[in-house]
């Protein structure tokens, strides 16, 4: 479960965040306050997808990586770079919408 | 080599084998594997007969709801037609949305799972092979009832995605709107059924040695459309449930005047809806990637790449849903991260377009009509793409939306992500079932007539769309604008029917169903469907080592059909098929899998009897009927889970598998994990549906009962849960006696009961009336759930009583006992959340 869990973690983050925002725009009145909680919920997921590829990138590098666990790792990465696109465009509609 | 179950991966090395196997072996597989014959074929549960026929009946209904469109192209030809009335072209408009989306796209994309997947991954079969039955004969029975009800008058006419208020009581009154709620409905069931088949096939029954980064394509797309149906099917399920009890018993769910909001069907339904989409999307993009390859003779531009898009697609789509309700009013922040999720969905899907242009480029590509099919339907996807990235924003939909231009983008995404490429696999796939390939030159007149067809018919429906033409309209007034764009688009729908026509013809001449004795691999393709095969499927499973082991080992399928890998035999005389681990696919153990039964077949005939006989309100036989189902599923089981004499078996190289295992590593456990994860989804959109509900009317709501009820019937379910869990300790020990485990799940279920009557005592005791309010309704829409939970839990509880008192329960360790353990424990944690949600929530908090 954690590797899958490492793999889609990005994903999983960009997930989170749309569910969040979505979350804030259903049930807090005023757009002021919906944009607030949207940019500041945008820091942690952007923190959590930095550390994704970070980590994936260490365990690609580790001397003990087989086959398999670099292709995962690769996955990982990938996944955490578009979640970075895709979080930072769902951050935009909160920023300049 | 690092081993992900203990396996040590140096035993692959032992093959292949170059020992001669003993003569008879082949014969006796064969023996074992033989298809019923006569009648009895109709009991056959093999992938190879059931794949085929689902095949062929999801066909037929592409082919049923296309000469429905064909009869609304021809009443729009002209302004003022008479072809069809109103309100019979109401209903054609809802079939054929229906049919082509849940009865065509959804189950052939299955269907070509069924068919392909055991031979691509190295399997026999797919784990639950009676599963796979009963999924394509209830799909079989449902679907052709509820085609049938047009020609009665009592088809459905409120469009396929059949919004409230047009379709509740008082706006369709009568039993058409019914039949759509309950036929779609169970309908869902064979689709979730398939899925569970799916996810449990790719992820534990592949050949030894294909790890993840090695898995065809093809099965990484239906690994993620099944998790996909698993996630976004239940939302439409209780949709059609809450719509068809406000129906029945004037429950008000979707009633503004009494606290409920038609807006949560578009939610629930969209939730659904726009997932849907790339649910139909995937498994053609990945039989795409399989072919785009093998006709380009090159690999795959881009695997980890569209691997990592597929499973974007299946998350992304999941955030999309609410851009089908932008001019709902929703709040304006709302539709703005709608809007922008809605755009960044084509990053996926154009990952994907590059990587198969990429690969087009990078080979040598022949081109015959499967890879005119696939050229054809990539320049039509992206068309459809680039219009929907249109629509995705806000102001343009405002302009566009109900109209005609709306019309034309989904066919270009569906044709051209879905149609398209299922005709490319047609012809690519057909010499794996058929003594003879069908003919290229009849193919390139198929694709010609239905390529241009299709852009003549939906490229001016776009002009149609936004000169201002109203979807769902059956006239229009001489003068209009769209007169001459409507007549090329009809024009246009007849080229795509004499297109089919011509493919259905050609394959009356040509296509000669064969499980031994096939056309073979006409495109040369790579992977381990053009192994040699039986009906047993390969007749040894290989150790795979690449993604196109038959490109990389030229001697792979000579070796394979001389016996030289592993199970090149039956091991216990019975059918059988290696389980492999999830990551690396180890051998863990041998499924021992089920012979040919009728009872998939009378359970899925008497469930869908039990489903239209309610629709026509003949509730003592769909009751009758429902009991014969619950029997037939019962009976079906009874022949399951019963471990051989023999505990471990040679599967060759010396490799010895257990031939029963038990726990959270076993196939049965995945696929109950995945049934929970269903129910939970229900369960999570109930929550959705409270939530929005007292969001939307909170007026309308109530105070509780007291609280202190919430000791009883949190006790109950916890004493359950711990009876149950009990009972599992128990069967281990070799100490404890043959009745004292299966005495604690009877207990646990009866706790169950208990608890529940509590919970359901204490609401009518309140004055829980669900007429009243949409707060009633939807606390008795928890109720109804967790009634038919512990229903269920019950009767497990009892057949695993009859299983002992008949000496079928395996100690220490037993999955039938498992299982029912898993599903107690499951039902007590849901029904406690539901009870405490409802007593604190609003206002206990």
């Amino acid at each position: 479960m954690r590797r899958w869990t490492f793999v889609l973690g990005g994903l999983l983050v960009w997930a989170a965040h749309f569910f969040l925002l979505y979350g804030f725009a259903s049930l807090f009145p005023g757009e002021r306050l919906v944009r607030t909680l949207s940019l500041a919920a945008t820091i942690p997921a952007l923190a959590a997808d930095a550390a994704l590829l970070w980590f994936g990138a260490a365990r690609r590098r580790r001397a003990d990586c087989n086959k398999l666990e670099r292709w995962l790792a690769g996955l990982a990465i990938l996944g955490a770079a578009i979640s970075i696109v895709a979080v930072m465009w769902q951050a935009l509609a909160a920023a300049i919408g | 080599m690092t081993s992900e179950t203990g396996f040590d991966p140096a035993l692959y090395d032992r093959f292949p084998i170059r020992k001669a196997r003993p003569k008879g072996e082949l014969g006796e597989l064969e023996r074992i594997w033989a298809a019923p014959t006569g009648w009895a074929r109709l009991t056959v549960i093999n992938n190879n007969y059931i794949g085929l026929w689902y095949v062929g009946t999801a066909f037929l209904f592409f082919i049923l709801a296309g000469i429905l469109a064909l009869v609304m192209r021809t009443q729009l030809a002209l302004p003022l037609n008479g072809v069809l009335p109103q309100e019979t072209y109401n209903q054609f408009f809802t079939m054929h949305g229906t049919i082509m989306m849940f009865l065509f796209a959804v189950p052939i994309m299955e269907a070509i799972g069924v068919l392909l997947l055991p031979q691509m991954l190295g399997a026999r079969d797919l784990p639950f092979p009676r599963l796979s039955a009963y999924a394509f004969w209830a799909y079989f029975a449902g679907g052709l009832s509820f085609f049938a009800s047009l020609f009665f008058g009592l088809a459905p006419s409120g469009g396929w995605f059949m919004y409230p208020p047009l379709t509740n009581m008082t706006y369709s009154p009568g039993i058409n709107a019914d039949f759509w709620l309950l036929g779609i409905g169970f309908i869902e069931i064979s689709a979730i059924a398939g899925a569970i088949e799916i996810i449990v096939g790719v992820m534990r029954t592949r050949a030894p040695g294909m790890t993840l980064d090695k898995i065809p394509i093809f099965a990484w797309a239906m690994l993620v459309f099944a998790v996909m149906i698993i996630i976004a099917f239940p939302a439409v399920i209780l949709a059609t449930l809450l719509l068809e009890l406000e129906r029945a018993l004037n429950w008000p769910f979707f009633d503004a005047t009494r606290g409920g909001d038609p807006m949560l069907w578009q939610h629930l339904f969209w939730f659904f809806g726009h997932p849907e989409v790339y649910i139909i999307f995937l498994p053609a993009a990945g039989l795409v990637s399989m072919m785009v390859g093998a006709l380009s003779r090159t690999t795959l531009v881009g695997y980890r790449l569209v691997v990592l898009a597929m499973l974007a697609t299946g998350f992304i789509s999941f955030g999309v849903w609410a851009h089908h309700m932008f001019t709902t009013g929703m709040p304006t922040m709302s539709i703005a991260f709608f809007s922008a999720a809605s755009m960044a969905v084509s990053i996926p899907a154009g990952i994907q377009v590059f990587a198969w242009i990429a690969t087009l480029a990078s080979g040598r590509p022949r081109y015959n009509t499967p890879t005119l099919f696939l050229i054809g339907g990539l320049v039509t996807f992206v068309i459809g793409g680039l219009s929907g990235v249109m629509v995705a924003m806000v102001p343009f939909d405002w302009q566009v939306h109900d109209t005609h231009f709306i019309v034309a983008h989904l066919h270009y995404v569906l044709i051209g992500g879905s149609v398209f490429p299922l005709f490319a696999a047609f012809y690519f796939w057909a010499p794996m079932s058929s003594r003879h390939a069908l003919s290229e030159r009849v193919g390139k007149w198929v694709f010609w007539l239905m390529f241009i067809g299709m852009q003549v018919t939906f490229l001016p429906m776009h002009l149609t769309g936004l000169m201002g033409m109203p979807r769902r309209v059956y006239t229009y007034l001489p003068g209009s604008d769209w007169v001459v764009t409507n007549f090329i688009s009809t024009i246009g729908a007849y080229m795509i029917g004499a297109g089919v026509l011509l493919f259905v013809v050609e394959l009356f001449r040509s296509f000669r169903f064969s499980v031994d004795d096939s056309a073979g691999n006409v495109y040369e393709g790579g992977t381990l469907e053009w192994a040699p095969a039986g009906i047993y499927s390969v007749r040894s499973i290989p150790v795979v080592n690449s993604r196109q082991p038959l490109w990389d080992n030229p001697d792979l399928g000579k070796d394979i059909k001389a016996g030289r890998y592993l199970l090149p035999m039956s091991a216990t005389g019975n059918r059988e098929t290696i389980i492999s681990s999830p990551l690396r696919a180890e051998p863990q153990y041998l499924e021992i899998m089920p012979l040919p039964s009728a009872w998939p077949l009378t359970a899925a005939l008497s469930t869908a009897g039990a489903f239209l006989l309610l629709t026509v309100q003949a509730y003592g036989v769909a009751i009758a009927s429902g009991v014969v189902a619950v029997i037939s599923l019962l009976r079906w089981l009874w022949e399951t889970d019963r471990p051989v004499a023999l505990k471990l078996a040679d599967v060759g190289g010396g490799i010895k598998l257990p031939t029963y295992a038990t726990g959270p590593s076993t196939h049965g456990w995945w696929a109950m994990v995945t049934v929970l994860i269903v129910i939970g989804m229900v369960f999570l959109m109930t929550i959705f549906s409270y939530v929005f509900v007292y969001g939307i009317h909170p007026q309308y709501w109530s105070a509780p009962p007291d609280r202190l009820w919430l000791i009883p019937i949190l006790g109950g379910y916890a004493a359950a849960a711990g009876l149950a869990l009990l009972g599992r300790h128990l069967l281990a020990r070799e100490k404890s006696t043959k009745w004292s485990p299966p005495t604690q799940i009877l207990l646990a279920a009866a706790a169950l009961g208990g608890a529940f009557t509590a919970d359901f005592g204490s609401w009518r005791l309140h004055g829980l009336d669900p007429e009243l309010s949409a707060q009633g309704a939807l606390v008795m829409a928890f109720l109804v759930e967790q009634a038919q939970l512990v229903a269920v839990s019950v009767l497990m509880a009892l057949y695993l009583a009859a299983r002992t008192s008949s000496g079928l329960l395996s100690r220490p360790r037993n999955n039938s006992f498992d299982l029912t353990v898993l599903f107690i424990v499951y039902t007590a944690a849901q029904a406690s959340l539901s009870s405490l949600l409802t007593r604190l929530f609003p206002g206990g908090l």
